[in-house]
């Protein structure tokens, strides 16, 4: 568990074409309201510029949306990224429209969780408390 | 014996029985509509005595069209069983749409992928990874000749959903291929959604400024009224705000601002309003509160007409028809326990035919999971059938018509809805609405307070907040993936004809269209010619983007190949 003093940052972000964002844009104000710091990035964001942001901002958590499929594409880039940018601590999670067949997957590539359209807000803030690294 | 031992064990004392009682004895805890209305336990003659049939409620098919656009309803033709098409390239959406009508499907429904939407090109470097994932993208006439391959454009119905500006380009393709196909563009039938306005809100903002959308849009009416008298040249899109989280009413108003803004700028053009307004119409939302929809969608036909006969002075009936095709809530269907979606998608469905829909189609029970599957089209599809052919709903039009709840709840919605178009006009007209973002913030709010509901259990939705189970492992009817080989091919098609083209004739007929854009003509004409000469969509788009003073790009990486 993290210094309950210093506040979480986390990012969110769209990633590639998709606009469905109504997700996005929830969960970034909920958290907000629930005491994280958080930077939305909104669409059109591809892996280079998120992990760039995530690495300039020293962010906790990258919060990813996804809906139209484009979550296996992506996905490996941004882990790469991750990896050569040494941001190994930083909590990678996942949210939006995806196959349950996928979850092990995406699990696979490196992101530490999954909330599926129909998560509740709860969760999603408990899961970050509960595992954000130090 | 094992009964002996299965009762010693399920000893009374150890069963819950406290989970039980309160099973049994279970009430609503809200007694509000997914709107927010406070409902009373019983209506009666008290709450519609104020009401006069003949002026405002009528016989379907008399002003102002209360009860239905046609005295028979359903008796004289079903509604369009159209479920919508998108997926990988041309041909592979070409080979599902004939699925879907050699299964009884009565109106063919293709839908633009997000690269389309986006008037990007399949081979922009933005779109690589992206094309058919989410719909089709027609790049070039090509792409346009292989998605109709082999079907009779004069006979069917084709609903082209693209409705960003991009719809222009598809537009002219079809023509184009009509044409080359030697169809008379007086006989096609079917729409084009052509409402770029409202794609600002569905993630196409930066390929839809407000004056483009504005005039693209007008252009396709314009054309269409006088050159495709069979074919519906817009769709305004209330179902993809209602997706956002706005409630019945606010649908109803934000809809109309939006159509009111193409049919102001058509009689700014000096257009008459009964040579355009037969052919508009609405895609609709059916949420989950059956007599909520019925009535807001009984109010929006009320609401049209006389908003067309009193403001517009429309003379012609089809011109005061609300005319809507509905598309069952995507925003209601939840991954979690993914079955239990065919039945919200029933009671939608049923919403939308006992509200007298034209033109319906029911999500597959896997959309919050991935692409519709085959089966899953084909379940959807059967859905809409036993609701037509079994269970006798088409019988009577507007049977709901006449219960006290349901006139009193029409009555409350035209009156809501026409509280927000009033607000709307204080701010300065819709157009003002969307350009100072009020529209975005009245989205977001509706956003929000939904999830709120669902975090505080307000309002539920089972397996998400109301008997949940351990999350699914796989879906039943499988996933449908989008096959990579598709795309490689189809970029590679659209590289092969660029280098193989007659630069001479596109670059004339580019210039025509940057011209007709200068000297403020419609510029179907001239898009015609340019996807005729293998101009793309993202060349036609952009030459028209440039020629209004925005980056020939919508995404800013590339620039026009013309001088």
């Amino acid at each position: 568990m993290m210094d309950e003093k210093r506040k979480i940052k986390i990012l969110i972000t769209k990633v590639g074409l998709d606009g469905h964002d109504r997700g996005a844009k929830v969960v970034a104000t909920l958290l907000k309201e629930a005491g994280m710091e958080v930077i939305y990035l909104g669409m059109y964001q591809m892996p280079e510029g998120i992990v760039q942001v995530a690495a300039d901002e020293d962010v906790d958590v990258i919060g990813l949306s996804y809906l139209s499929g484009e979550h296996l594409i992506f996905t490996p880039k941004i882990v790469e990224l991750i990896k050569e940018n040494d941001l190994d601590d930083v909590l990678l999670i996942a949210g939006g429209t995806f196959p349950p067949e996928d979850i092990p997957t995406l699990k696979d590539m490196g992101i530490d969780e999954v909330f599926r359209a129909g998560s509740l807000t709860q969760s999603i803030i408990q899961y970050i408390r509960d595992n954000v690294r130090e | 014996m094992e009964s002996e031992k299965e009762s010693k064990s399920s000893d009374p004392k150890e069963y819950k029985w406290d989970a039980y009682l309160k099973s049994y004895y279970d009430k609503p805890s809200s007694v509000k509509s997914w709107s927010g209305y406070e409902l009373k336990g019983i209506f009666n003659p008290d709450d519609t005595k104020d009401q006069d049939y003949d002026h405002s409620i009528s016989d379907a098919g008399t002003y102002p069209f209360t009860r239905g656009i046609h005295p028979n309803m359903f008796r004289g033709r079903y509604w369009t069983r159209r479920e919508v098409v998108g997926i990988g390239s041309p041909s592979d959406t070409n080979e599902r749409l004939r699925f879907c009508f050699e299964n009884g499907g009565s109106g063919l429904n293709t839908i633009a992928d997000v690269t389309n939407e986006m008037g990007l090109d399949a081979d922009h470097p933005w779109a690589a990874d992206e094309v058919g994932l989410t719909g089709v993208n027609v790049t070039s006439i090509r792409d346009m000749e292989s998605l109709t391959e082999g079907i009779p454009l004069d006979k069917v119905s084709w609903s082209v959903i693209t409705a960003t500006p991009a719809a222009a380009a598809n537009m002219s393709q079809y023509i184009a291929v009509a044409q080359n196909r030697g169809y008379d563009l007086s006989a096609l039938r079917g729409s084009i959604q052509n409402d770029p306005i409202h794609a600002r809100y569905c993630g196409f903002r930066p390929a839809s400024p407000l004056d483009l959308s504005i005039k693209l849009g007008s252009d396709i009416i314009e054309y269409c009224s006088r050159n495709l008298p069979k074919w519906y040249h817009t769709t305004v899109n209330m179902y993809d705000l209602r997706e956002q989280g706005i409630t019945a009413p606010q649908e109803v108003a934000f809809g109309f601002g939006i159509a009111m803004c193409y049919i102001d700028e058509l009689i700014r053009r000096g257009v008459d309003i009964d040579a355009f307004a037969p052919r508009i119409s609405f895609y609709v939302s059916c949420h989950v509160d059956i007599f909520e929809e019925v009535s807001k969608i009984r109010a929006a036909r009320r609401m049209w007409a006389k908003i067309m006969k009193e403001k517009y002075g429309a003379k012609n009936p089809a011109s005061m028809h609300f005319r809507f095709a509905v598309h069952t809530a995507g925003c209601s269907l939840v991954p979690q326990q993914p079955l239990n979606n065919i039945v919200r998608i029933s009671y939608e469905a049923l919403a939308a035919v006992l509200a007298g829909v034209q033109s319906l189609h029911c999500c597959s029970y896997d959309e919050p999971i991935c692409l519709p599957t085959e089966k899953g089209h084909l379940q959807a599809l059967r859905t809409q059938q036993i609701l037509a052919y079994e269970t006798g709903v088409t019988n009577v039009a507007d049977p709901l018509g006449g219960s006290y709840y349901v006139e009193n709840f029409t009555d409350k919605i035209e009156e809501e809805s026409l509280k927000i178009m009033k607000q709307v006009e204080e701010l300065g007209g819709m157009e003002e609405a969307i350009r100072t973002e009020w529209l975005d913030r009245e989205l977001e709010a509706a956003a929000l307070e939904r999830q709120k509901e669902l975090d505080n259990g307000d309002k539920l939705v089972v397996g998400v907040n109301a008997f949940t189970s351990s999350e699914e492992k796989t879906t039943p009817l499988g996933v449908q993936r989008v096959q990579k080989q598709s795309a490689i091919e189809q970029i590679a098609g659209v590289k092969d004809l660029k280098e193989n083209r007659d630069m001479h004739r596109l670059k004339e007929a580019i210039k025509r269209l940057r011209d007709d854009v200068g000297e403020g003509k419609n510029v179907i004409p001239a898009m015609v010619e340019a996807t005729k000469a293998f101009g793309t969509t993202g060349e036609l788009i952009g030459t028209v983007r440039e020629a209004m003073g925005y980056s020939y790009d919508c995404m800013n990486i590339i620039e026009s190949p013309f001088d």
